[in-house]
């Protein structure tokens, strides 16, 4: 076996299960598929919108707008300490609570008639409540799901969600609890959107077949080298609707000066706050249906990737850090580790756009993906179970819109 | 002393030519520099650094973060937005023009430099 066929490896019989046949372009740039997909998976799942360390007290809150679902969603901390999750629409006549995105409050006021209502979503008191044909005790935020894990917040807009959050995420959960996230104080984050449908958008970070071409500079000589030209991985794990890469390192990157140093800075920070061990260091999480986490302590980022249309969508890159900066080594550290993931992120974002712009025109029927992009594959093959098991649920009257 | 002794410790007034464009304020902003940057001005500021680095990063560490006065703070800006043009300097050297046509739409919204300036 020559040395560039060193990651051909031998495909799994789960890799193999999931098929080899082409995919239908459709659902990768239509309406309707995206309208289901919305119903199917977005409006019932599990999904990553932030962390514990951005609600710091109580009184503490976060909005979060869920363009897929017209809706925005209000995250609070109350007294107890607990964490809540509501519409942030008053239920007297719907106007959105609040226009802020962030903030401390002990109470949310409605500019339209003065509802006032406490951080754990009930009714404090209406001015003339009196004249109401309710009861107050009934007038409470609407409720969402919201739970998390290792610091992370994930918000379900199924009030009773068919799974826990740790039913959900099974022994993931578990590893995801021994990372540095979990006890990350503070955060890079870059934003973007894209004229990209969801899944070509993730899709693109769940393959490494792109890297040479696309990342030739940016890459920094880590991620491809001579006896593995397209830095595939050295294993992809299969968990229910979530998968797993353990990346591949160049045992002898080409890295700049400034890359040298700036990573020889963030280390000894790292060590000191005993985050250098990971057990999970080169474990790449893709979370289903739209959240990535990469164990590397040196650039252990987030990234989650919500809808908007069928061919638009907003991504949210965080870098997670544990501790104030230490010193200016460590701030330097943190500013080049962000600095240089956005350079490669944004090669990336250019080039999806590009992809979404041919496929939009409908030429390909057919989408062929080689064994190294079986995550793209296995990521469609739940997206497609999920959608006909939604349709059929339509057909038996079962479903609610 | 003079104002430019004044801009920076003394040991890196060979920056001070710098501190105008690049002392930015925020990784926003330090971003931004480098993307409007043009590469005499990457090459110029890259090239007075890189010795200098080092030596400013060890100067600033023997202090308290939050006991830096105003000349330790602006040097601390020069060094982060060191490590932005580092990037266009040392890994995209000539595609630089056309590699910043795309980092806009990557909007950086918070980083730990901007919290506890
Ligand atoms: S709509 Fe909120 S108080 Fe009337
Ligand atoms: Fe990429």
């Amino acid at each position: 076996m020559s040395a560039q066929h060193q990651y051909q490896m031998s495909e799994t019989e789960e890799a193999l299960a999931l098929g080899t046949g082409p995919l239908p372009a459709g659902p990768y740039y239509r309406d309707d598929y995206f309208a289901l997909e919305c119903e199917a998976i977005f409006k019932r799942t599990w999904l990553n919108i932030g962390h514990g360390c951005e609600l710091p007290e109580p009184g503490s809150f976060i909005v979060r707008q869920f363009d897929f679902a017209n809706a925005s969603i209000l995250i609070t901390r109350d007294n107890d300490g607990n964490l809540g999750a509501f519409h942030n629409v008053c239920t007297h006549r719907g106007t959105q609570l609040t226009q802020e995105a962030c903030g401390k409050r002990a109470s949310f006021t409605c500019p339209y008639h003065g509802w006032t209502f406490n951080s754990n979503g009930d009714l404090r008191g209406a001015p003339d409540l009196e004249r109401f044909y309710v009861e107050k005790k009934e007038l409470g935020l609407n409720r969402v799901s919201v739970a998390v894990c290792a610091g992370l917040i994930f918000v379900n807009l199924d009030p009773s969600p068919r799974q826990s959050l740790r039913e959900y995420l099974g022994v993931l959960g578990e590893q995801l609890e021994t990372q540095p996230v979990a006890s990350a104080t503070t955060y890079s984050e870059y934003v973007y959107e894209i004229d990209g449908n969801w899944k070509i958008t993730y899709d693109n970070f769940q393959e490494n077949y792109h890297l040479r071409f696309i990342h030739a500079r940016s890459g920094g000589g880590g991620a491809v080298g001579p006896e593995n030209q397209f830095g595939y991985p050295e294993k992809y794990g299969f968990h229910g609707e979530h998968r797993t890469q353990k990346i591949w390192t160049n045992p002898a990157p080409q890295l700049s000066a400034t890359q040298k140093l700036a990573f020889g800075k963030l280390v000894p920070a790292l060590m000191q706050r005993g985050m250098m061990n990971a057990a999970h260091a080169r474990d790449y999480y893709a979370l289903f249906p739209n959240f990535f986490l990469i164990g590397t302590p040196t650039q252990h980022f987030t990234h989650y990737v919500m809808p908007i249309s069928a061919r638009k969508s907003r991504g949210v890159i965080r870098i997670y850090w544990v501790g104030d900066d230490m010193n200016a080594s460590e701030r330097f550290g943190r500013e080049f580790s962000m600095a240089m993931a956005r350079d490669v992120h944004a090669e990336d974002r250019a080039v999806i756009e590009a992809g979404q712009r041919g496929l939009n025109s409908g030429a390909l029927k057919h989408i062929h993906l080689q064994s190294q992009e079986v995550l793209l594959r296995h990521l469609m093959h739940h997206v497609d179970a999920k959608v006909k098991a939604y349709q059929a649920e339509l057909a038996a009257g079962g479903a609610q819109q | 002393m003079n104002a430019t002794e004044r801009l920076l410790p003394a040991d890196f007034a060979a920056l001070a030519p710098f501190v105008e464009f690049w002392a930015a304020d925020t990784a926003a902003a330090r971003a931004h520099c480098r993307d409007i940057s043009d590469e005499a001005g990457r090459a110029a500021f890259y090239n007075a650094a890189v010795d200098l680095v080092p030596q400013a990063l060890a100067w600033l560490d023997a202090r308290p973060l939050n006991g830096w006065d105003e000349s330790e703070q602006r040097l601390m800006k020069l060094v982060l937005s060191f490590a932005h043009v580092a990037l266009a300097v040392e890994l995209h050297r000539e595609e630089e023009p056309q590699h910043a046509r795309n980092r806009p739409y990557m909007r950086i919204t918070r980083a730990p430099a901007d919290c506890e300036r």
